[in-house]
Protein backbone atom coordinates (compact mmCIF):
# COMPACT_ATOMS: atom_id res chain seq x y z
CA UNK A 1 0.00 0.00 0.00
CA UNK A 2 2.82 2.38 0.91
CA UNK A 3 4.38 1.83 -2.53
CA UNK A 4 1.13 2.17 -4.43
CA UNK A 5 0.16 5.53 -2.94
CA UNK A 6 3.16 7.58 -4.19
CA UNK A 7 2.92 5.86 -7.57
CA UNK A 8 -0.77 6.74 -7.79
CA UNK A 9 -0.07 10.41 -7.06
CA UNK A 10 2.78 10.51 -9.55
CA UNK A 11 0.59 9.06 -12.28
CA UNK A 12 -2.27 11.39 -11.32
CA UNK A 13 0.05 14.41 -11.52
CA UNK A 14 1.31 13.31 -14.93
CA UNK A 15 -2.23 12.71 -16.20
CA UNK A 16 -3.71 16.00 -14.94
CA UNK A 17 -0.68 18.09 -15.96
CA UNK A 18 -0.49 16.38 -19.35
CA UNK A 19 -4.16 17.04 -20.03
CA UNK A 20 -3.96 20.72 -19.08
CA UNK A 21 -0.69 21.35 -20.89
CA UNK A 22 -2.09 19.57 -23.95
CA UNK A 23 -5.35 21.51 -23.71
CA UNK A 24 -3.68 24.93 -23.72
CA UNK A 25 -1.66 24.48 -26.92
CA UNK A 26 -4.43 24.85 -29.53
CA UNK A 27 -5.97 27.74 -27.59
CA UNK A 28 -2.67 29.65 -27.40
CA UNK A 29 -2.04 29.04 -31.10
CA UNK A 30 -5.44 30.34 -32.20
CA UNK A 31 -7.00 32.67 -29.59
CA UNK A 32 -9.66 33.92 -32.02
CA UNK A 33 -11.00 30.40 -32.53
CA UNK A 34 -10.96 29.82 -28.77
CA UNK A 35 -12.82 33.11 -28.23
CA UNK A 36 -15.53 31.78 -30.55
CA UNK A 37 -15.71 28.58 -28.46
CA UNK A 38 -16.12 30.69 -25.30
CA UNK A 39 -18.78 32.80 -26.99
CA UNK A 40 -20.78 29.68 -27.87
CA UNK A 41 -21.34 28.91 -24.17
CA UNK A 42 -23.32 32.17 -23.95
CA UNK A 43 -22.67 32.52 -20.24
CA UNK A 44 -20.18 35.39 -20.07
CA UNK A 45 -20.69 39.03 -21.16
CA UNK A 46 -19.32 39.84 -24.63
CA UNK A 47 -16.71 42.24 -23.22
CA UNK A 48 -15.09 39.44 -21.21
CA UNK A 49 -14.80 36.85 -23.96
CA UNK A 50 -11.52 37.99 -25.54
CA UNK A 51 -9.86 38.44 -22.14
CA UNK A 52 -10.86 34.91 -21.18
CA UNK A 53 -9.52 33.60 -24.51
CA UNK A 54 -6.24 35.46 -23.98
CA UNK A 55 -5.60 34.50 -20.33
CA UNK A 56 -7.35 31.16 -19.66
CA UNK A 57 -4.97 29.02 -21.79
CA UNK A 58 -2.04 30.44 -19.82
CA UNK A 59 -3.78 29.62 -16.53
CA UNK A 60 -4.08 26.05 -17.83
CA UNK A 61 -0.39 26.13 -18.76
CA UNK A 62 0.88 27.56 -15.46
CA UNK A 63 -1.31 25.29 -13.30
CA UNK A 64 -0.31 22.24 -15.39
CA UNK A 65 3.35 23.03 -14.75
CA UNK A 66 2.67 23.76 -11.06
CA UNK A 67 1.16 20.31 -10.56
CA UNK A 68 4.47 18.85 -11.76
CA UNK A 69 6.48 21.03 -9.36
CA UNK A 70 8.60 19.47 -6.62
CA UNK A 71 7.30 21.66 -3.79
CA UNK A 72 3.96 20.78 -2.22
CA UNK A 73 2.98 24.44 -1.97
CA UNK A 74 2.95 24.93 -5.75
CA UNK A 75 1.41 21.53 -6.39
CA UNK A 76 -1.45 22.41 -4.04
CA UNK A 77 -2.00 25.78 -5.72
CA UNK A 78 -1.96 24.22 -9.21
CA UNK A 79 -4.34 21.43 -8.21
CA UNK A 80 -6.70 23.87 -6.42
CA UNK A 81 -6.96 26.10 -9.51
CA UNK A 82 -7.35 23.11 -11.81
CA UNK A 83 -10.17 21.77 -9.63
CA UNK A 84 -11.87 25.17 -9.74
CA UNK A 85 -11.52 25.39 -13.53
CA UNK A 86 -12.86 21.86 -13.99
CA UNK A 87 -15.92 22.67 -11.86
CA UNK A 88 -16.61 25.78 -13.97
CA UNK A 89 -16.04 23.88 -17.26
CA UNK A 90 -18.36 21.08 -16.12
CA UNK A 91 -21.14 23.52 -15.24
CA UNK A 92 -20.70 25.29 -18.60
CA UNK A 93 -20.84 22.04 -20.60
CA UNK A 94 -23.88 20.90 -18.59
CA UNK A 95 -25.67 24.16 -19.39
CA UNK A 96 -24.96 23.72 -23.10
CA UNK A 97 -26.23 20.14 -23.04
CA UNK A 98 -29.38 21.18 -21.15
CA UNK A 99 -30.05 23.96 -23.66
CA UNK A 100 -29.51 21.62 -26.61
CA UNK A 101 -26.57 23.62 -28.01
CA UNK A 102 -24.72 21.00 -30.05
CA UNK A 103 -21.20 22.37 -30.16
CA UNK A 104 -17.69 21.22 -29.35
CA UNK A 105 -16.62 21.95 -25.76
CA UNK A 106 -13.46 23.72 -27.00
CA UNK A 107 -11.50 21.73 -24.43
CA UNK A 108 -8.66 20.31 -26.52
CA UNK A 109 -9.37 21.60 -30.02
CA UNK A 110 -10.64 24.84 -31.45
CA UNK A 111 -11.35 23.31 -34.86
CA UNK A 112 -14.85 23.76 -36.27
CA UNK A 113 -15.08 20.01 -36.96
CA UNK A 114 -14.14 18.94 -33.40
CA UNK A 115 -16.59 16.41 -31.99
CA UNK A 116 -19.69 17.77 -30.29
CA UNK A 117 -19.92 17.72 -26.47
CA UNK A 118 -21.87 14.89 -24.91
CA UNK A 119 -22.38 13.25 -21.56
CA UNK A 120 -18.94 11.60 -21.81
CA UNK A 121 -17.35 15.04 -21.47
CA UNK A 122 -19.12 15.33 -18.11
CA UNK A 123 -18.00 11.86 -17.02
CA UNK A 124 -14.41 12.72 -17.97
CA UNK A 125 -14.57 16.05 -16.14
CA UNK A 126 -16.04 14.55 -12.98
CA UNK A 127 -13.24 11.93 -12.97
CA UNK A 128 -10.67 14.70 -13.40
CA UNK A 129 -12.24 16.73 -10.57
CA UNK A 130 -11.89 13.71 -8.28
CA UNK A 131 -8.26 13.23 -9.37
CA UNK A 132 -7.26 16.89 -9.02
CA UNK A 133 -9.02 17.13 -5.66
CA UNK A 134 -7.02 14.11 -4.46
CA UNK A 135 -3.83 15.82 -5.68
CA UNK A 136 -4.79 19.02 -3.91
CA UNK A 137 -5.47 17.30 -0.58
CA UNK A 138 -2.23 15.33 -0.75
CA UNK A 139 -0.17 18.43 -1.55
CA UNK A 140 -1.96 20.68 0.93
CA UNK A 141 -1.44 18.18 3.77
CA UNK A 142 2.22 17.82 2.83
CA UNK A 143 2.63 21.59 2.82
CA UNK A 144 0.80 21.94 6.15
CA UNK A 145 3.08 19.25 7.64
CA UNK A 146 6.12 21.18 6.35
CA UNK A 147 4.82 24.43 7.86
CA UNK A 148 4.19 22.58 11.13
CA UNK A 149 7.69 21.08 11.24
CA UNK A 150 9.23 24.48 10.45
CA UNK A 151 7.20 26.11 13.23
CA UNK A 152 8.22 23.51 15.81
CA UNK A 153 11.94 23.43 14.94
CA UNK B 1 -3.21 27.63 13.22
CA UNK B 2 -0.90 25.50 11.07
CA UNK B 3 -3.70 24.95 8.55
CA UNK B 4 -4.43 28.68 8.51
CA UNK B 5 -0.81 29.37 7.62
CA UNK B 6 -0.86 26.69 4.93
CA UNK B 7 -4.13 28.13 3.55
CA UNK B 8 -2.55 31.59 3.51
CA UNK B 9 0.44 30.23 1.58
CA UNK B 10 -1.92 28.43 -0.79
CA UNK B 11 -3.88 31.62 -1.50
CA UNK B 12 -0.66 33.48 -2.20
CA UNK B 13 0.60 30.76 -4.55
CA UNK B 14 -2.73 30.72 -6.43
CA UNK B 15 -2.53 34.50 -6.83
CA UNK B 16 1.03 34.21 -8.17
CA UNK B 17 -0.01 31.56 -10.72
CA UNK B 18 -2.97 33.66 -11.88
CA UNK B 19 -0.84 36.80 -12.13
CA UNK B 20 1.81 34.90 -14.08
CA UNK B 21 -0.84 33.61 -16.50
CA UNK B 22 -2.28 37.11 -16.95
CA UNK B 23 1.17 38.57 -17.66
CA UNK B 24 2.06 35.79 -20.11
CA UNK B 25 -1.32 35.92 -21.85
CA UNK B 26 -1.38 39.67 -22.33
CA UNK B 27 2.34 39.77 -23.18
CA UNK B 28 2.10 37.07 -25.83
CA UNK B 29 -1.03 38.63 -27.31
CA UNK B 30 0.62 42.05 -27.38
CA UNK B 31 3.59 40.76 -29.39
CA UNK B 32 1.59 38.44 -31.67
CA UNK B 33 1.69 39.12 -35.40
CA UNK B 34 -1.42 40.92 -36.62
CA UNK B 35 -2.80 37.72 -38.21
CA UNK B 36 -3.25 35.93 -34.89
CA UNK B 37 -3.56 38.95 -32.56
CA UNK B 38 -6.87 39.03 -30.71
CA UNK B 39 -8.37 42.43 -29.95
CA UNK B 40 -8.59 43.06 -26.19
CA UNK B 41 -12.34 43.57 -26.29
CA UNK B 42 -14.35 41.84 -29.00
CA UNK B 43 -17.61 43.09 -30.43
CA UNK B 44 -19.40 39.82 -29.67
CA UNK B 45 -22.83 41.40 -29.22
CA UNK B 46 -22.83 42.10 -32.96
CA UNK B 47 -21.51 38.66 -33.89
CA UNK B 48 -23.84 36.74 -36.18
CA UNK B 49 -24.26 33.84 -33.71
CA UNK B 50 -25.15 36.22 -30.86
CA UNK B 51 -27.66 38.01 -33.06
CA UNK B 52 -29.16 34.66 -34.15
CA UNK B 53 -29.37 33.52 -30.53
CA UNK B 54 -31.13 36.73 -29.51
CA UNK B 55 -33.53 36.37 -32.46
CA UNK B 56 -34.28 32.75 -31.54
CA UNK B 57 -32.82 31.39 -34.79
CA UNK B 58 -31.33 27.87 -34.49
CA UNK B 59 -27.70 27.63 -35.52
CA UNK B 60 -26.11 24.79 -37.51
CA UNK B 61 -22.40 24.04 -36.98
CA UNK B 62 -20.01 22.34 -39.38
CA UNK B 63 -20.66 18.72 -38.40
CA UNK B 64 -24.43 19.12 -38.73
CA UNK B 65 -23.93 21.10 -41.95
CA UNK B 66 -22.06 18.11 -43.40
CA UNK B 67 -24.90 15.79 -42.36
CA UNK B 68 -27.48 18.07 -43.93
CA UNK B 69 -25.52 18.31 -47.18
CA UNK B 70 -24.98 14.54 -47.30
CA UNK B 71 -28.61 13.66 -46.61
CA UNK B 72 -30.12 16.58 -48.58
CA UNK B 73 -32.80 16.54 -45.89
CA UNK B 74 -33.53 20.26 -46.05
CA UNK B 75 -33.51 23.12 -48.52
CA UNK B 76 -30.27 25.11 -48.49
CA UNK B 77 -30.20 28.73 -49.60
CA UNK B 78 -27.08 30.74 -50.45
CA UNK B 79 -27.66 34.38 -49.46
CA UNK B 80 -24.58 35.74 -51.23
CA UNK B 81 -24.76 37.75 -54.46
CA UNK B 82 -25.39 35.55 -57.50
CA UNK B 83 -21.85 36.05 -58.90
CA UNK B 84 -20.36 34.54 -55.75
CA UNK B 85 -22.83 31.66 -55.90
CA UNK B 86 -21.85 30.89 -59.49
CA UNK B 87 -18.15 30.96 -58.57
CA UNK B 88 -18.69 28.20 -55.99
CA UNK B 89 -21.28 27.05 -53.48
CA UNK B 90 -22.17 24.23 -51.10
CA UNK B 91 -23.60 21.09 -52.76
CA UNK B 92 -27.37 21.34 -53.05
CA UNK B 93 -27.47 25.08 -52.33
CA UNK B 94 -29.86 27.28 -54.27
CA UNK B 95 -29.18 30.98 -54.83
CA UNK B 96 -31.30 33.36 -52.78
CA UNK B 97 -29.61 36.78 -52.87
CA UNK B 98 -31.24 39.32 -50.58
CA UNK B 99 -32.18 41.62 -53.46
CA UNK B 100 -34.19 38.92 -55.27
CA UNK B 101 -35.94 36.96 -52.53
CA UNK B 102 -39.51 37.32 -53.83
CA UNK B 103 -38.50 36.37 -57.36
CA UNK B 104 -36.51 33.34 -56.18
CA UNK B 105 -39.24 32.16 -53.81
CA UNK B 106 -41.70 32.00 -56.69
CA UNK B 107 -39.11 29.99 -58.69
CA UNK B 108 -38.83 27.44 -55.87
CA UNK B 109 -42.53 27.50 -54.94
CA UNK B 110 -43.00 23.82 -55.87
CA UNK B 111 -40.23 22.82 -53.40
CA UNK B 112 -41.44 24.86 -50.47
CA UNK B 113 -44.19 24.78 -47.91
CA UNK B 114 -44.32 26.83 -44.73
CA UNK B 115 -42.87 23.97 -42.67
CA UNK B 116 -40.15 22.89 -45.11
CA UNK B 117 -36.81 22.73 -43.26
CA UNK B 118 -34.66 25.54 -44.64
CA UNK B 119 -31.11 26.53 -43.72
CA UNK B 120 -29.13 29.47 -44.98
CA UNK B 121 -25.52 30.55 -45.27
CA UNK B 122 -23.50 33.41 -46.72
CA UNK B 123 -19.76 34.03 -46.95
CA UNK B 124 -18.88 33.42 -43.26
CA UNK B 125 -18.86 34.69 -39.70
CA UNK B 126 -18.46 38.32 -40.77
CA UNK B 127 -21.46 38.22 -43.10
CA UNK B 128 -24.96 39.10 -41.92
CA UNK B 129 -26.91 38.42 -45.13
CA UNK B 130 -27.77 34.86 -44.12
CA UNK B 131 -29.36 35.99 -40.85
CA UNK B 132 -31.18 38.81 -42.63
CA UNK B 133 -32.54 36.26 -45.11
CA UNK B 134 -33.68 33.92 -42.32
CA UNK B 135 -35.48 36.80 -40.59
CA UNK B 136 -37.11 37.82 -43.87
CA UNK B 137 -38.26 34.25 -44.55
CA UNK B 138 -39.66 34.12 -41.03
CA UNK B 139 -41.84 37.17 -41.74
CA UNK B 140 -43.19 35.29 -44.79
CA UNK B 141 -44.36 32.52 -42.48
CA UNK B 142 -41.65 29.87 -42.87
CA UNK B 143 -41.31 28.09 -39.56
CA UNK B 144 -38.40 25.62 -39.78
CA UNK B 145 -35.43 27.92 -40.36
CA UNK B 146 -31.78 27.57 -39.38
CA UNK B 147 -28.58 29.48 -39.92
CA UNK B 148 -25.14 28.13 -40.84
CA UNK B 149 -22.91 30.99 -39.60
CA UNK B 150 -19.60 29.37 -40.64
CA UNK B 151 -20.78 29.80 -44.21
CA UNK B 152 -18.88 29.26 -47.42
CA UNK B 153 -15.47 30.21 -45.99
CA UNK B 154 -15.60 27.62 -43.18
CA UNK B 155 -17.00 24.95 -45.53
CA UNK B 156 -14.14 25.53 -47.96
CA UNK B 157 -11.47 25.80 -45.23
CA UNK B 158 -12.42 22.36 -43.89
CA UNK B 159 -12.27 20.70 -47.29
CA UNK B 160 -15.99 20.61 -48.11
CA UNK B 161 -17.06 19.77 -51.65
CA UNK B 162 -17.75 22.86 -53.78
CA UNK B 163 -20.18 22.98 -56.70
CA UNK B 164 -19.71 25.56 -59.45
CA UNK B 165 -22.13 27.30 -61.79
CA UNK B 166 -25.91 27.33 -61.52
CA UNK B 167 -26.33 23.65 -60.60
CA UNK B 168 -27.37 23.26 -56.94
Amino acid sequence: MNRVRPLFFWLARLAVAGLFLGACIAKIQDPAAFALSVQRYRIVPGEWINWIAIVLPWIECSTGLAVLAGTARWRAAGAALITGMLVVFTIAISLNLMRGIEVSCGCFSTRADASVSDVWNLVRNVSLIWLSLALFLEAFRADAARVSSTATS
Amino acid sequence: MIHNRAAFRLTGSCAVLLALAAILGTGVNFFRPAVTHLSWVGDWDEHIETRAFKAGVPVVFLIEARDRVNTQSSILFDARPIEQYLAGHLPGARPMPLDAVDERLSTYASLLSMDTPIWVYCSGEDCGDSLDLVLQLRTYGFTDLALYPGGFSEWKEYGGEIHMGDTP
